[in-house]
């Protein structure tokens, strides 16, 4: 087996789109004669997972994160290049591919919406064949840290959608998959059901040595978990690599917030461009590049009637939707 | 594998048990053609004296035992599993290391059928009370070599549409596609008309079709109309059908997964 857990090899897929415009007459038209639109989702997407790695998946709506995933997990079959995950070829739908790795996504996928959770863990107990002992256990850890005895015997349907993302998550991961590929896994959750997640995630990881690739919207769970980011957008990769040098690579910048004596009666604009940071309303804060910040900074403090100054790096957030508009 | 048809049981069996208002309907809908072809053709025959030497009884005794073989041989699929490859949540069954077709599909049509079964007993009795059908000819050799046939004709007529079901990876909507099969059915499996009463020329197509296998075939075998040479000609053809509809499906199906968009979530 190569030592590389997730191989992936100029991967594409293009999906053909019917496409017309509004309107009755097009209706009409289109009948006869349909036109369809190339859309490439993805375009020769290459990187490459060690085993043990947990690795963070961004980009913006529509960028190419879940159609990625989903060939990963082999839901999909790509338009062209290769992917290679424990040794195997994902979309042959092997059972011994399908037995190492779980896919999480949405909230409706592995149990049956009309009877209780149990019911279907304990199909899933049966369809993953795991002996009785053994899923005792990993249910009994996976209820330690995530609640989930409470919400076993009533039918999915009546549960929140909360309550379901934790029930879905428990139900991918009783068969102790090597591969996780996580489609925003905390999308619905409360801060602290969101806290859990991700601490379960990592334990998980320190524990069994498992690959881990999630996508998510909430960038706690990416900084939280991730030491290593990749951001596709419009289908193409455009970062591999750590979290930490993303913001030196593609956004040097630093903020500089200062709390004045008189706030509003002096212009920061012409010390850099002035930005809102929503966890500190009380400072003002300014963007200046990281090379000008020693000379900035001083220019203000003998310039400004200053009672507090803080240089920071800017939020992760903003680092990425640098990097997408690049 | 015994123990995932097991569960898979117990969860489809349950599910079913949820929507029982809605079987019982369904019940009702699927009986309501049956019983009208009864009606018109004993009228038909009861005016005439015979219709090509079917007589009124003949009718009631055909249509009677149409009802139950029809329930053990027909299936559901296309209502059950067409709109998860049309919206996406075929996904979480595909990534399972079980063939979403032919164990949950399969298994939940199975219990179907049992609730089903269990619903329409008590109707035929009243019915059977009401028409009173003539089974002086039955034989319990007869229904013994009905047996296997009606579940090989299960068999066939779930792989085939399962296979039409199937067509939905690349057309997304398969309902008219299933409505013309069912057209098919209704003319070749002797539902619409005992088979013996059509046109010479349906019947030597019937013969070599699989519908026959659904209603008409395992019917005669249990009235005991049929010739040994005649049973054994049947037993051959359900053989034959069992393999091409075992080849047909999975051949659409590998080709179909490839083509799953997997939308939604």
């Amino acid at each position: 087996m190569s030592p590389e857990t997730i191989a992936v090899e100029n991967l594409s897929k293009t999906y053909q789109v019917p496409e017309r415009e509004g309107g009755f007459s097009a209706a009409i038209r289109s009948f006869f004669k349909r036109k369809y639109k190339d859309v490439k989702a993805v375009q020769n997407v290459s990187f490459k997972i060690q085993q043990g790695e947990i690795v963070g998946f961004l980009g913006p709506n529509g960028a190419g994160k879940t159609t990625t995933l989903k060939m990963l997990a082999g839901l999909l079959h790509p338009t062209g290049g290769k992917a290679n995950v424990l040794g195997f070829t994902p979309w042959e739908l092997r059972n011994e591919y399908l037995l190492s790795m779980t896919l999480v996504m949405g909230q409706r996928n592995r149990l049956s919406w009309d009877i209780p959770a149990a019911d279907s863990f304990l199909l899933n107990q049966a369809i993953y064949r795991l002996p009785d002992d053994q899923y005792k256990q990993t249910y009994k850890e996976l209820d330690e840290l995530l609640e989930l005895e409470p919400l076993m015997k009533k039918p999915v349907r009546n549960l929140s959608l909360g309550e379901r993302m934790k029930c879905e998550i428990a139900a991918g991961l009783l068969h102790r998959p090597k591969v996780l590929f996580l489609d925003e896994p905390t999308i619905g959750l409360d801060i602290t059901g969101q806290a859990r997640i991700r601490e379960f995630l990592r334990e998980y990881n320190k524990r069994t040595g498992a690959t881990i690739l999630l996508t998510s919207h909430y960038m706690a769970d990416v900084t939280a978990l991730c030491e290593r980011i990749i951001i596709i957008h419009h289908g193409q990769l455009k970062y591999d690599g750590g979290i930490g040098d993303l913001s030196r690579r593609i956004a040097p910048f630093k903020l500089i917030g200062v709390l004045l004596a008189e706030s509003n009666s002096h212009n920061l604009a012409r010390y850099g461009t002035p930005v809102q940071n929503e966890e500190d309303a009380e400072k003002q804060y300014i963007q200046v590049k990281a090379e000008d910040v020693t000379r900035v900074t001083s220019q203000m403090l003998s310039e400004l009637p200053i009672h507090d100054i803080t240089i920071t790096d800017p939020p992760i957030e903003d680092v990425i939707e640098r990097a997408f508009n690049e | 594998m015994l123990k995932i048809f097991q569960r898979l049981w117990q969860v489809n069996w349950a599910e079913q048990w949820q929507y029982r208002a809605n079987l019982i309907m369904y019940l009702f809908y699927w009986l309501v053609s049956p019983i009208i072809y009864l009606a018109v053709w004993t009228s038909i025959a009861n005016s005439k004296g015979s219709v090509n030497g079917f007589t009124a009884n003949d009718f009631i005794t055909y249509y009677m035992t149409l009802l139950i073989v029809d329930q053990i041989t027909s299936n559901i699929v296309i209502h059950t599993f067409a709109y998860k490859i049309q919206d996406g949540t075929l996904s979480g069954e595909l990534i399972r290391p079980i063939h979403p077709m032919l164990t949950n599909a399969l298994v939940n049509n199975i219990a179907f059928k049992m609730l089903t079964i269990m619903g329409l007993i008590p109707i035929w009795i009243v019915l059977a009370l009401l028409f009173k059908p003539d089974y002086a000819s039955l034989t319990w050799q007869g229904i013994l070599l009905a047996i296997p046939v009606m579940i090989v004709g299960f068999f066939i007529s779930f792989l085939l549409s399962a296979a039409i079901t199937s067509l939905a990876f690349w057309t997304t909507r398969v309902y008219s596609i299933h409505e013309f099969y069912y057209a098919l059915i209704l003319l070749f499996s002797g539902q619409f008309v005992p088979l013996t009463l059509m046109p010479q020329v349906i019947q030597n197509i019937a013969q070599y079709l699989p519908f026959q296998l659904f209603m008409y075939y395992p019917i005669q075998v249990i009235l005991g109309k049929l010739s040994t040479a005649q049973i054994i000609q049947g037993y051959v053809t359900a053989g034959v059908w069992f393999v091409i509809s075992i080849v047909f499906f999975n051949w659409v199906w590998r080709n179909g997964v490839k083509q799953f968009s997997a939308v939604g979530a």
